[in-house]
């Protein structure tokens, strides 16, 4: 399930007046299933470029093909059908007022509409539903199988930020877009949210772009690691690519202008 | 005396719709909508001037709640496609309806005294509109257990979480502003027979009203569940009707009605807002 994205621009007003070309003419090719890391500092566009892929920002130009199907042109909550996206803000992923099981239900449906006839058959979550998510949960390890009644809005940031990744799990995406989504947790809860990542991301071996700030996290995880600088790749090192850097040495380079060549390898 | 009770709770039932249709906007799907105050006329007016038609009361009933429906739709369409705000779509829609319901009825009063409704006396009124009540919250409940009804709640709840799952929010907010609004003018009707005349003013304040009963409702009943929250919305409904009989009883000048309900609303408001030990009960977000 392999994304291509071509030609990509996309620019915005400044507040004093002026405009700021962000993107201009962006490639970017990744096989399917591949595990892209996204570093860069803030500003280089790493979030912009999700938010242009999963359409929360519309009016962009060029061409965003996911298994050769164009996705600009689509409504964001089309997109939704076939992209997953845990996003940094714990509250944003789930639905407060709504129980974990309510929240489950609803990304397991992810792929049809729900505001059509047919989805006026049956109540739901039923027990069976009920049944299917603790099996889920109790899978992958996770203690919230008997806590299925509670609204999400009680759990802590990292226990919401457990059920976001599930909820995008169970909706079978074809694209993970994760977006800082351990920023905002402790690093207990960081360490458990990455392990469940990974153990996702292998069992449904899906594409996935992963922006992250944390070197450890860059260094560790994924096929790939690409560093943006004002829209544009300045890095993009294979998995043994990557072994040259230490935490320090990838720091450096970290919003430095430019990355002296030896540093370059492109894909 | 007896009968004044009686009548408080016929009329509480007959505007629970508008407590409905109130809960179903503005709890449900996180819309502030003030149609209602529109839709409440539009359906009185519409009923009235069918029932003088001859037309039977479960049809007027049937065509009124159409009519409100398709004025939550227009709210809704200027809210999503337009990206006017809540409020202001509500009043455009609202202001344009006061000349429509005009025109429909052809006149600002309609007297229903002469039409007859196969309802005799106080006792079948109630009878008829508990059924109707009853039958009406089984049916919304039902429908907000299903998964078009999990996906307006989460419309309500978090509508960035929603459009990520798929939903789309526009046709979701359409769909649900126009569903509360064939509420608001069934009540419209309801009202219009209860009281025995349809006014194109009648609407004003409805949507004060409509959530009156919802936080009466919530407040004396916490409810916990969709379901609960429903009936609390209806038990809300008659309570407050109650409570203005009772300050009526008490020698209140009907004049002050409207100022005495607003009263009383804020000061429910400032109860919930307080969050007093015992009547308020500890809990997640709603």
């Amino acid at each position: 399930m392999s994304l291509e994205i071509e030609g990509l621009s996309w620019g915005h007003a400044l507040p004093g007046g002026g405009w700021r070309q962000l993107f201009d003419g962006f490639n970017l090719h990744c096989p399917g299933g591949q595990f892209v890391v996204l570093i860069g500092s803030n500003g280089s566009g790493k979030s912009t470029l999700l938010n242009l892929i999963a359409g929360s920002i519309p009016a962009a130009t060029g061409s965003v093909r996911l298994e050769g199907r164009e996705l600009l042109r689509l409504q964001a909550h089309r997109r939704a059908r076939s992209i997953g996206r845990v996003m940094q803000n714990p509250l944003d992923g789930t639905a407060p007022g709504l129980t974990i099981a309510e929240n489950l239900r609803l990304a397991e449906c992810r792929r049809r509409s729900l505001l059509q006839p047919q989805a006026l058959l049956g109540l739901h979550p039923g027990r069976g539903d009920r049944r299917r998510y603790a099996a889920l949960l109790e899978e992958l390890g996770l203690p919230l199988a008997d806590r299925l009644e509670t609204p999400v809005g009680q759990l802590s940031g990292g226990q919401r930020q457990t059920i976001s990744l599930v909820m995008v799990c169970l909706g079978a995406p074809r694209l993970l877009l994760l977006d800082e989504h351990t920023a905002a947790l402790d690093p207990r809860a960081e360490d458990s949210v990455m392990r469940l990542t990974q153990q996702l991301v292998q069992r449904l071996g899906t594409t996935t772009l992963m922006v992250t700030h944390s070197l450890e996290q860059a260094l560790g995880y994924g096929d790939r690691l690409l560093m943006l600088q004002d829209g544009a790749l300045i890095g993009d090192w294979s998995a043994a690519e990557r072994q040259q850097f230490t935490p320090a040495a990838l720091q450096a380079l970290y919003g430095s202008a430019t990355v002296p060549e030896e540093h370059i390898s492109r894909s | 005396m007896l009968s004044i009770w009686i009548g408080a709770i016929d009329q509480g039932l007959a505007y629970a719709g508008l407590a409905l249709g109130v809960y179903l906007t503005l709890r449900v799907l996180n819309f502030a909508d003030i149609t209602v105050d529109g839709s409440f006329a539009l359906g009185g007016g519409s009923a009235a001037l069918l029932l003088t038609q001859q037309v039977a009361p479960p049809l007027a009933l049937l065509v009124a709640a159409g009519l409100g429906a398709l004025a939550g739709l227009v709210t809704g369409l200027i809210h999503t496609r337009l990206g006017v705000n809540d409020l202001f779509a509500g009043i455009l829609t609202t202001t344009g309806l006061y000349s429509i319901t005009l025109r429909l009825m052809g006149r600002s009063n309609i007297p229903l005294t002469n039409v007859p409704l196969g309802l005799g006396s106080d006792g079948q009124w109630l009878i008829a509109l508990l059924l109707a009540m009853g039958g009406l919250i089984v049916l919304l409940a039902l429908l907000l257990r299903t998964d078009l009804g999990l996906a307006l709640r989460a419309i309500g709840n978090n509508p960035v979480m929603a459009r990520a799952n798929g939903i789309s929010t526009r046709r979701g907010l359409c769909l649900g502003i126009a569903a509360g609004n064939a509420l608001v003018a069934l009540a419209g009707a309801l009202v219009a027979l209860y009281q025995g005349f349809a006014d194109v003013t009648m609407g004003i304040g409805s949507l004060i009203l409509g959530l009156g009963a919802v936080i009466v409702g919530e407040s004396v009943l916490r409810p916990r569940s969709v379901t609960w929250a429903l009936l609390a919305v209806v038990v809300g409904s008659v309570l407050f009707r109650a409570m203005i009989a009772l300050a009526l009883q008490l020698g209140m000048d009907p004049v002050d009605l409207k100022l005495a309900t607003a009263l009383l609303l804020l000061a429910a408001l400032g109860l919930g807002r307080l969050r007093l030990p015992g009547l308020s009960a500890p809990g997640g977000e709603r």
